[in-house]
């Protein structure tokens, strides 16, 4: 009897998991299939190639990470892209020929600059009331307009031991994936402890889910909000500096902006977080990122025409979505 | 004595053999019918001048006969993507790349990357400073000087004119720009009374045109090859003419030759340039040493009767395209080949 208990608590308890973290597993298991796929399609696949795939899905997925946290709390930042030229941008700009302590310096103010700016942000959406994807549409013109200012022309530059920071070697290209894996993981597990065991983490899938239960149950839903927006600042940030250390130098385009947004939002469809808030998880967004990066060069081995790709990878999101709309709807039959 | 002719032998079979696995490449095949694949990396897509660039790539690679496979990355991006396009490149295990380079230095260390594990690197349409890659561009500042001197000569050496950029901080754009200051500076009565940056984009060229026409006051347009959209603007505007310079766009040089008081000329810029760089790689992967730096200086064929402007216009094509595609003596295709787009085994 109470061993049959027991048992069936362990089961209900791994089910419960499974039905939890379902997705964000299915898009991990789908990244590490595509990663098997695209290594058989090459003719030699190593530390070359593992490198390459690492630094240079980087900036798309930290931004992933970004809009994740703050769709998460209920919002959406259509200017995420442009925080990320925005901190590219100025941080190229005062970067050029520092050695790597004082870039190390910048990179620390860049964050900081940026998690306070669009911790700004959160806040006036919180206090005006305007909606979040009005507030943010304009902030999205206001910071690529100020990179412009800032960076008028592609230029700039930062030191070596910083593009090997995030690249792992001081040229921005070789084989040595421990550094761009390392700065994968760690933000990633950071926010990604913080967002389910601490308080403030977890207001935000409260604030996120329904604004005015939580509100009700004592959550502060619009601090909640800003610090939401304020993390989604330091990662799109982030995002920026691993692009100028990839490149070695800085650049400034809306188009940029726009397309590492729309980009992001795709991301955080595919790994599982709902754009109505509350449901979600920075570590799906995160594979979906390195997923949809890495789309691109495997559909080039496969041979396909480029002019289909795109509309291959717009295809697999409504795909992927409408699996899960089916499964969800299956479940709730059975119920 | 004996024993070591007995031994050499052997010794150079397994060389030859060896040789011949490694010449092979991807391609497959060695010995005789060796064969290249080639690598392609755009950066604007949609955009009609490279379109045809890629599609010259691909018609020079057929005409050849030594290459079994052209892989084109075609993906809007910036450096840092750009950067993606050739790492994918050198993993899909290709052996020569051709690219239309995002920025000058950015790409650099990359380049010298491929080149290092014994890639070609051939830098099209515009420069870029790497060590040891081939450079085939058209002369982007002769462009912009030829035709900005041909505009200040027509408009009489005086007057307000408009400079109409392609994308800020692109190695074209800044090179043209050169060129059109250096005219500028031949003729101290002409005033630029704006300068704009169409993207190259036809429909952001005609919003800024019509800005242009509305505040009046202009004697003549440069354009950086967004120029059919401006005299269409025109004249649906119903403004009277000025002086335009654009490219060798089908379009324009129609315009030219059809359009009632249109003055103009249409500076050479062919995206045929595309398959002298891959005649060039293709030289390079025989061993034939090819030049590492090939110029195309532009001509210019104005509206007057004595410019053979016949000779660039073809009715049946689209507005963007260039007629101006047999480059000697580099390109092996026939023009018909240009316009199928075809690359081998497609």
């Amino acid at each position: 009897m109470t061993v049959a208990t027991v048992e069936s608590g362990w089961a209900r308890s791994w089910r419960k998991n499974v039905r939890r973290h379902g997705w964000t597993l299915g898009v991990w298991l789908l990244l590490v299939g595509l990663m098997v796929a695209y290594a058989a399609l090459l003719p030699r696949f190593g530390a070359f190639q593992i490198t390459s795939i690492a630094k240079n899905s980087l900036p798309l997925v930290y931004l992933a990470i970004a809009q994740a946290v703050i769709v998460i709390a209920g919002g959406i930042d259509l200017a995420a892209g442009a925080i990320l030229v925005l901190a590219n941008a100025v941080a190229a700009r005062l970067m050029e020929g520092q050695t790597f302590p004082v870039t190390l310096a910048i990179a620390v103010l860049v964050i900081v600059m940026a998690t306070v700016l669009n911790g700004i942000v959160g806040w006036i959406i919180t206090v005006s009331r305007v909606p979040d994807i009005v507030v943010t549409l304009a902030t999205l013109f206001i910071f690529s307009g100020v990179a412009l200012l800032v960076l008028p022309s592609p230029g700039g530059g930062t030191s070596e031991g910083f593009r090997a920071l995030f690249t792992g070697s001081t040229s921005g290209t070789g084989s040595n994936f421990v550094p761009p894996l390392l700065s994968m993981a760690v933000p990633l597990a950071l926010v990604a402890w913080w967002m389910r065991r601490t308080e403030t983490g977890l207001s935000l899938y409260a604030t996120g889910s329904n604004r005015v239960a939580a509100y009700l149950s004592g959550v502060s839903t619009g601090r909640a909000k800003v610090v939401a927006y304020a993390i989604g600042g330091a990662f799109g940030a982030l995002g920026g500096l691993a692009a100028l250390a990839i490149t070695g130098s800085g650049e400034s385009r809306l188009a940029t902006a726009s397309g590492f947004t729309l980009r992001a939002v795709a991301a955080i469809v595919l790994g599982g977080v709902a754009l109505t808030g509350g449901i979600g998880s920075v570590v799906g967004a995160a594979a979906a990122g390195i997923v949809l990066f890495t789309l691109s060069p495997f559909l080039s081995a496969l041979g396909v025409d480029p002019n289909t790709a795109q509309m291959i990878q717009g295809v697999l999101i409504v795909v992927v979505m409408m699996i899960a709309g089916i499964v969800e709807l299956r479940r709730q039959r059975a119920l | 004595m004996k024993a070591s002719t007995r031994l050499r032998t052997p010794a150079l079979l397994g060389v030859l053999i060896l040789v011949s696995i490694a010449c092979g490449g991807t391609g497959g095949g060695g010995g005789e019918g060796e064969t290249y694949t080639l690598g392609v990396s755009n950066t604007l897509v949609g955009n009609g001048w490279r379109e045809q660039m890629i599609c010259a790539i691909k018609a020079e690679a057929l005409a050849s006969g030594v290459v079994d496979e052209v892989v084109v990355v075609n993906e809007n991006a910036d450096t840092t993507g750009q950067i993606g396009h050739i790492e994918n490149l050198i993993s899909q295990g290709v052996d020569a790349i051709i690219i239309n380079p995002t920025d000058r230095e950015g790409l650099n260390s990359v380049i010298e990357e491929a080149i290092a594990q014994g890639i070609v690197v051939v830098a099209v349409d515009q420069a870029v400073t790497a060590e040891g890659a081939y450079v085939v561009t058209n002369d982007q500042e002769e462009y912009g000087y030829l035709g900005a001197k041909w505009l200040f000569e027509q408009i009489g050496g005086e007057g307000n004119v408009v400079e109409m950029r392609g994308i800020d901080g692109v190695p074209a754009d800044t090179d043209r720009h050169e060129g059109f200051m250096r005219a500028l500076e031949e003729f101290p009565g002409i005033n630029v009374s704006q300068e704009t940056f169409t993207g190259w984009d036809p429909t952001v060229g005609a919003q800024q045109a019509l800005d242009i026409i509305s505040a009046g006051d202009v004697d003549g347009i440069w354009t950086s090859g967004i120029d059919y959209t401006v005299v269409e603007q025109f004249q649906t505007a119903n403004a009277d003419l000025v002086p335009i310079v654009g490219a060798d766009n089908n379009g324009f040089i129609a315009q030219l030759l059809e359009v009632d008081g249109l003055e103009g000329a249409a500076v050479t810029n062919p995206p045929a340039i595309g398959g002298v760089g891959a005649a060039v790689a293709i030289a390079a992967l025989k061993g034939e040493n090819p030049d590492q730096v090939v110029t195309l200086t532009p001509e210019v064929f104005d509206h007057t009767e004595e410019s053979d402007l016949n000779s660039l216009y073809d009715p049946e094509q689209q507005v963007g395209w260039s007629t101006y595609v047999e480059i000697a003596p580099w390109t092996n295709y026939e023009a018909a080949q240009v316009s199928e787009c075809a690359g081998p085994g497609e």
